[in-house]
């Protein structure tokens, strides 16, 4: 059997995502590039990957997130960027958390109005219980009708 | 800080919520870099050897696919730290650590039986399921306090 | 230098068993690569849907998406491998469905396995050489002749056959129980060469096959060492002069079984099954030995024998023995136990290797075990048909050696 020995020991990386209508990944890039010049930095097609000791990547990561709060968003990654063994070229496919990315990726606009609306929301509605509400609200009796109206047959 | 766990674990927009927000996701990235940041036998890609399924023992018996067993020896001892846990219930298409279905239903069990605080959520699909998702988030973790436990 | 054969891996579970880099290497040992064939997530979404099947776990849903780019062409490859957990329900009937798909809607060649923890590369490497043979060699594979003067030989977990064929005829054998691999080999070489009545330096070309194949073929400079189940396909369709159209070829051997599905001679969808005992030759070779008689006479005797009057339909030797000793002892005849003993070999093969290939009759059984008429009796029983037993059918692997190894004769001219 083959002996492992890993590369980037003790580092971490992140994954930074940027889906915004003022921030572009270049802008993300030559902003990483400025306030990060001792780490490792990829860019992709959605973002930036950054590597580095672990306290450095977070400090980068704050600044960039200070760019577009709303809009950028960041995750861990267990892989180092550009990994042979996680790459699309030697795969010949994307890895299997490209999909998952894509899919929360299509739903990211709720989030972003989502933080957006947190400044808005006032002191005591409290989320928790509106999604109690939501989950134990009953069926209203005018919708019930209209269903009920719906499943009759036309004639006869 | 809390540890949160994050499920789907692989989750982009929770890793980033809960960290956003003060705390620290558990989700798979940190048992993927474990592995693969640890010396030992070569097992391409995630480093994940025929002996992970045998540690994957310890949560589910040996008539359990070898799969489910690999991936619970990843994301076993992420539930065993976690303080609390914020789920998405509608989660079909997150793939690789959670790709299969039978891990994901011992996931969930093994999250409820552990008696933590749990956030259960589904995705938003409209702006004003965007804004309950995130402020649920806020308010569930501002809740946990300091130590991490429940009120 | 060729290009390296492009083997799709359609697949739920082997990176978290341990085992993806088992089947890396299995392909890299016979000049194929791995890989996953690119897909968007709209793709997984839509092609689920036309397919209807409504899994659960995501990677199968990835699994059925990337077959149907393969089938419906938007992804190229030579062949496709299909691997889920061992035990998962819900996998096995993904891993079904999808090669019957494949095989009914493509070319593609396909072989699926259910893995554990334990699976090695040595385990896939068979699987993986015929996938890339049939991928890739369908010109050598297209023989249907044996020219010249040419020397098969099958260095089989068992025993160990040689053959010598001249002008598409055979003129000599041997067979040997194996002991020693090369000494088995070099002992089976020299029977067949004595009843041939030439010489080593006369043979003009050379083969081998089974699980010596790579050993005895180096050590006799064979010109071509290849996996069992293409070489017994042609072996079985050159003896049973069925070399057009389909056919199922079915081998019980000592340690493993092969079930083929075989179109003018090229295998299509293959099984190889070996985990347990009591579904191989070894079964009945321990039960011949406890019932006192000869291998030869096992099936004879069977024939007179009733199987439904003893219990017995264990695939493990040693629970089958158990079933055995106590029929026995419970007053069984010999010609009963036989008889159960050859009918709970062919329900094991039946249930567990059948199933995953669709049969095409007609149904050829080849190898030392197609001479235990009890067994063949009890196979055509279960499938509902009759089966068809080649003259030599023992010496299919070795015969289909000296076919294939009559191909190489012109190039060393």
């Amino acid at each position: 059997m083959k002996e492992y020995r890993p590369k980037y020991q003790g580092t971490h990386t992140v994954y930074v995502f940027v889906e915004s209508p003022d921030v572009t990944p270049q802008d993300l890039s030559l902003r990483a590039y400025e306030a990060a010049p001792d780490l490792m930095i990829k860019e992709t097609c959605f973002g930036l990957q950054i590597t580095g000791a672990p306290e450095r990547v977070a400090e980068v990561v704050a600044t960039l997130r200070a760019l577009d709060p709303s809009h950028i968003f960041v995750k861990d990654r267990g892989f180092p960027p550009g990994d042979p063994r996680r790459c699309r070229a030697n795969m010949g496919g994307a890895r299997p958390g490209f999909f998952g990315h894509e899919y929360e990726l299509s739903l990211i606009r709720f989030i972003s109005g989502g933080l957006e609306a947190l400044a808005r929301r006032e002191a005591g509605d409290s989320a928790l219980d509106a999604l109690e509400r939501k989950k134990k609200k009953p069926l209203d009796p005018d919708r019930l009708k209209t269903i009920f109206d719906a499943q009759e047959p036309s004639h006869g | 800080m809390a540890k949160i766990f994050i499920y789907p674990t692989t989750s982009l927009i929770l890793s980033d919520m809960v960290a956003r927000f003060g705390h620290e996701p558990l989700g798979a990235a940190l048992g993927i870099r474990e592995r693969i940041q640890t010396a030992g036998f070569d097992s391409p890609p995630l480093q994940v050897t025929p002996e992970e399924p045998k540690k994957g023992l310890r949560w589910a018996a040996v008539e359990v696919p070898s799969g489910v067993r690999g991936r619970m020896a990843i994301l076993g001892p992420l539930i065993d730290h976690a303080e609390a846990a914020i789920i998405i219930n509608d989660a079909d298409l997150a793939f690789g650590c959670m790709g299969c279905a039978r891990t994901n239903e011992l996931l969930l069990f093994l999250l409820r039986h552990r008696g933590i605080p749990v956030l259960d959520l589904t995705y938003p699909r409209s702006e004003e399921e965007g804004e309950i998702f995130v402020a649920a988030i806020r308010e569930f973790l501002e809740k946990l306090p300091k130590g991490g436990k429940a009120e | 230098m060729t290009d390296k054969v492009r083997i799709a891996q359609l697949a739920c579970g082997p990176e978290y068993s341990g085992v993806q880099k088992e089947i890396n290497d299995a392909a890299a040992a016979v000049g194929a690569e791995i890989f996953f064939p690119d897909i968007a997530l709209s793709d997984v979404k839509r092609d689920l849907t036309l397919f209807g099947l409504d899994v659960r776990s995501p990677d199968l849903k990835l699994a059925i998406a990337r077959a149907k780019e393969l089938v419906e062409g938007r992804i190229e490859a030579d062949a496709v491998f299909i691997a889920t957990c061992f035990r998962c329900a819900e996998a096995a009937i993904v891993r079904n469905e999808l090669r019957r798909y494949i095989v009914e809607h493509s070319t593609l060649p396909v072989v699926s396995y259910s893995f554990t923890e334990r699976t090695t590369s040595g385990t896939l490497l068979t699987r993986m050489e015929a996938l890339t043979t049939i991928a890739r060699r369908r010109a050598l594979l297209a023989r249907e002749v044996q020219e010249g003067l040419t020397l098969g030989l099958d260095s089989g977990s068992a025993t160990t056959k040689a053959i010598v064929m001249q002008d598409n005829r055979i003129i000599g054998k041997g067979w040997l129980p194996t002991i020693e691999v090369l000494k088995s080999a070099e002992d089976a070489i020299a029977l067949a060469l004595a009843e041939a009545g030439v010489s080593r330096e006369e043979i003009q070309a050379v083969g081998t096959t089974g699980y010596g194949r790579y050993l005895v073929g180096q050590h006799i400079h064979a010109d071509l060492i290849q996996e069992e189940l293409t070489v017994n396909s042609k072996g079985a369709v050159f003896l049973a002069d069925h070399q057009h159209g389909p056919c199922t070829v079915i081998d019980i051997g000592g340690m493993d079984n092969k079930a083929i599905t075989v179109h003018d001679g090229i295998p299509g969808t293959f099984t190889m099954g070996g985990i347990c005992a009591g579904a191989s030759g070894r079964f009945l070779e321990m039960t011949a030995k406890r019932l006192g008689v000869e291998i030869t006479e096992l099936g004879p005797l069977a024939i007179k024998g009733l199987s439904t009057r003893v219990p017995m339909n264990s695939y493990c030797i040693v629970f089958g023995t158990q079933s055995l000793v106590n029929a026995l002892a419970a007053g069984s005849t010999r010609e009963d136990v036989a008889a159960a003993a050859c009918h709970s070999v062919a329900e094991q093969v039946f249930e567990q290797q059948l199933q995953e290939v669709d049969i095409k009759e007609p149904v050829i059984m080849v190898g030392g075990t197609s001479l235990i008429s009890g067994l063949v009796h009890a196979m055509g029983t279960l499938l509902q048909t009759e089966i068809l037993v080649p003259i030599h059918s023992q010496h299919i692997g070795a015969v289909g050696s000296a076919l294939l190894a009559s191909g190489f004769i012109r190039e060393k001219r």
